[in-house]
């Protein structure tokens, strides 16, 4: 038998490594392929999807892999993701924990956003993209809605940061158990601190790091 | 000669323009506002939900009544600006909310931080006009912060001010004070920066503070620009042709509101940084835009606006000097009418700092030289002197000399030009020290210009007013 398991293995690490170069069709093709074989579920997501987005994060980060690259490898793992998520027992996924991430009230800034919220689909976190110019109420119903883990805020403009303290003391108001995160280039730790958010970041690969902290505590 | 930034002919120009037309036409921009909609399809034009659609036609309509030069009036009529022409005229940082010390520490901006500014904008040789946001002050209630901005550049200078473009209620408040000092805003009085929102759209607020203005005639930088690889294609020419869509459709709104209104006409382009995501906007690309920016302006004969001194650096070394002159110099020797962040600005547009503005204005100080045409008079030419001192002259001892030797040449604030033992020798010899000590001497000689004290009490009242003191 181990024999067998070591080719398993070596089946499922193909994955990872048609995810590092990110080669879509070849991950849904070899996914299919895992399940048509019977390889465990879990083995397929952890040693095939989720290992795969790690070693492509830490090439990310250390400046090997570019945005654009980085983001196709995430594309390619959530094609597979796709795939496998049939077969994943009931709230596999969710346990990973979902976040509701968006650009706050009055502000348009997206760019920073956007690459924090691929980044965290790219870790295999559920992402619901709210999209820009988000207030305390849309933040709160879509918490409650998908059932989120964290919410993530982003802001830009000194004028629409304190719509971030307003939107972190609407969700402690409504009582959901949900951590806050924000970041974007004006904010600071200090910033977070005083408004009671539960974390701060200042880029997406700490964002991303910082939510599955969150999540698993 | 087909250097990359002069290689623009009226071809390539038309190009642009052509492809822009047809976004315009077919895939149309997006105004999330009704009244500027209800406006457009007063005129005829064609909207779908959000989305308005331009046909040649209105485009050539409205570029023809843009004026191609103008003035803006400042609370000191010598200090009053022309834009257009051959003019280039220069605003300080716009919009960091943070202050980049000397050590390297970053901290919030505050109220204290725009007043101090002021004062080295009034006392700066070569800025002509001052930034609405010169730095965002944090600590003051955010909704009113344009009011206490406003009222710190009409008191403390009296160079031309820009209006806060943050809302349409900010864009009223401008005109309220302008009011106050002028009487009345038939005449531009102050410029404000509009941006659109890339790709092929503009934010309701911003179309707000667009129509505020164009209503009152005051004058707007319509700007757009992508960030290449994010916000629109990689490519220069493609993201070109997206933003050169966006601003000719917000000139024409404006054109439609108020034939006539001054437009400066803006698109830029800075890299996305491809190994994180981040914005980077002291880039040859950067400066390419610029070059394109003004030989678009010239084929719409409109002003055209390009970006300052900027560096992605946080302190004075060789990076920032040399971003910051590459990025000045391309706008000044390319034809850009004027710059914000002409001083004081580091890592991409979110630090100020006070040395720098000092090092920058030394900067614009010698770009402002090398723009000078050299001067061809029977004077200058001194052709008696010359035969007269023949091979044995020392010019050093000639009256022609002495008349010229305190403005002829460009004489730096900052930059030395000593020897090296003396360079050795200086005290302090590190050029931030020494930029601190220009500061203090600036500080010093400020003087508050005169203002009639009645209007001073009014814009005061109507400030706090509007804050509810
Ligand atoms: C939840 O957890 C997290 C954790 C981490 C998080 C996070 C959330 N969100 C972000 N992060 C972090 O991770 C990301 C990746 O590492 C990072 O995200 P960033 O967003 O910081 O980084 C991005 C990847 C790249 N960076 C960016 O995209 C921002 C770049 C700069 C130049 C910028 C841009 C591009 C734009 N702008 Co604007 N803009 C500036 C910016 C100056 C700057 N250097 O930041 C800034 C923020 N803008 C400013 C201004 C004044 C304005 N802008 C405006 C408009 C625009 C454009 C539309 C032209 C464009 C936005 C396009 C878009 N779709 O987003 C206007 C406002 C519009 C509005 N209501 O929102 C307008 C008011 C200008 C005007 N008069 O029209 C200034 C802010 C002043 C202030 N502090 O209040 C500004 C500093 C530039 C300046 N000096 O003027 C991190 O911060």
């Amino acid at each position: 038998m181990p024999e067998t398991k070591g080719d398993l293995t070596m089946a499922v690490k193909d994955i990872a490594e048609a995810v590092a170069v990110f080669d879509r069709v070849k991950v849904v093709e070899l996914v299919e392929a895992e399940i048509a074989a019977k390889t465990e579920i879990d083995e397929i997501l952890n040693a095939g999807l989720i290992d795969a987005m790690d070693i492509v994060g830490k090439r990310f980060s250390s400046g090997e892999l570019f945005v654009p690259e980085m983001l196709m490898a995430a594309k390619a793992m959530k094609a597979g993701l796709e795939v496998l998520k049939p077969h994943l027992s009931a709230g596999a996924v969710a346990a990973k924990g979902t976040v509701v991430i968006g650009t706050v009230k009055g502000d348009l800034h997206d760019i920073g956003k956007n690459l924090v919220a691929l980044m965290m689909e790219g870790a295999g976190l559920e992402v619901v993209d709210l999209g820009v110019d988000i207030d305390a109420e849309k933040f709160v119903k879509a918490a409650v809605e998908h059932n989120a883990g964290v919410v993530a805020l982003s802001a830009l403009l000194t004028t629409t940061m304190p719509t971030m303290e307003i939107i972190v003391a609407a969700i402690k108001e409504a009582g959901i158990a949900v951590k806050t995160i924000v970041g974007g280039a004006p904010v600071t730790e200090a910033f977070a601190d005083q408004i009671g958010a539960d974390g701060f970041s200042t880029d997406a690969p700490g964002a991303v790091e910082l939510t599955r902290k969150l999540l698993s505590t | 000669m087909n250097r990359a930034i002069t290689n623009f002919d009226q071809k390539m120009l038309g190009s642009i323009h052509n492809y822009s037309l047809e976004l315009l036409n077919d895939t149309g921009i997006r105004f999330p506002n009704e009244n500027a909609r209800e406006i457009f399809r007063e005129h005829g034009f064609r909207t779908d939900g959000e989305m308005v659609f331009f046909k040649e036609k209105d485009i050539r309509m409205a570029l023809n009544t843009v004026p191609s030069s103008f003035t803006i009036k400042a609370r000191n009529p010598a200090k009053d600006i022309q834009i257009g022409g051959d003019n280039y005229m220069m605003a300080p940082g716009y919009g960091p909310p943070f202050i980049i010390e000397p050590s390297g520490e970053k901290r919030n901006a505050l109220l204290d931080d725009v007043h101090k500014f002021c004062k080295l904008v009034q006392t700066s040789q070569y800025l002509d006009f001052n930034s609405s946001i010169i730095v965002q002050p944090t600590e003051v209630p955010q909704e009113t912060a344009h009011l206490d901005i406003l009222l710190a550049t009409l008191l403390m200078t009296d160079k031309p001010i820009m209006g806060s473009s943050s809302s349409g209620i900010a864009a009223k408040d401008s005109l309220k004070l302008a009011e106050l000092v002028w009487g009345n805003t038939d005449e531009p009085v102050m410029i404000s920066l509009v941006d659109s929102l890339s790709p092929l759209q503009y934010a309701a607020e911003m179309v707000d503070s667009l129509m505020v203005f164009a209503e009152a005639g005051q004058p707007v930088i319509v700007h757009s620009s992508c960030s290449l690889g994010s916000t629109g294609p990689i490519t220069i020419a493609g993201s070109l042709v997206i933003s050169n869509a966006t601003t000719l459709a917000g000139i024409c709104l404006a054109q439609l509101i108020n034939p006539g209104t001054p437009i400066v006409y803006g698109l830029g382009g800075s890299p996305t940084e491809m190994k994180t995501g981040g914005y980077v906007n002291a880039s040859p690309e950067d400066a390419k835009h610029t070059a394109i920016v003004t030989a678009l302006g010239r084929y719409y004969n409109i002003p055209c606006r390009s970006q300052g001194a900027l560096t992605e650096s946080f302190c004075l070394d060789y990076q920032a000097g040399m971003e910051s002159a590459m990025m000045l110099t391309t706008a000044a020797l390319s034809g850009a009418n004027l710059s914000l962040h002409a001083c004081g600005t580091y890592g991409s547009m979110l630090g100020m700092s006070y040395e720098k503005f000092i090092a920058d204005e030394d900067l614009c100080g010698a770009i402002k030289k090398l723009m000078q045409p050299v001067e061809f008079t029977d004077d200058a030419f001194s052709m008696d002197m010359i035969k007269e001192l023949g091979t044995s002259g020392n010019y050093l001892m000639e009256m022609h000399t002495l008349k010229r030797c305190r403005s002829e040449f460009f004489m730096p604030e900052l930059s030395i030009r000593t020897i090296h033992n003396k360079w050795l020798e200086m005290e302090p010899r590190d050029i931030t020290e020494r930029a601190a000590g220009i500061l203090a001497k600036r500080f010093a000689e400020y003087e508050k210009p005169e203002i009639d004290p009645d209007i001073e009490k009014h814009l005061v009242q109507y400030v706090n007013t509007r804050k509810g003191l």
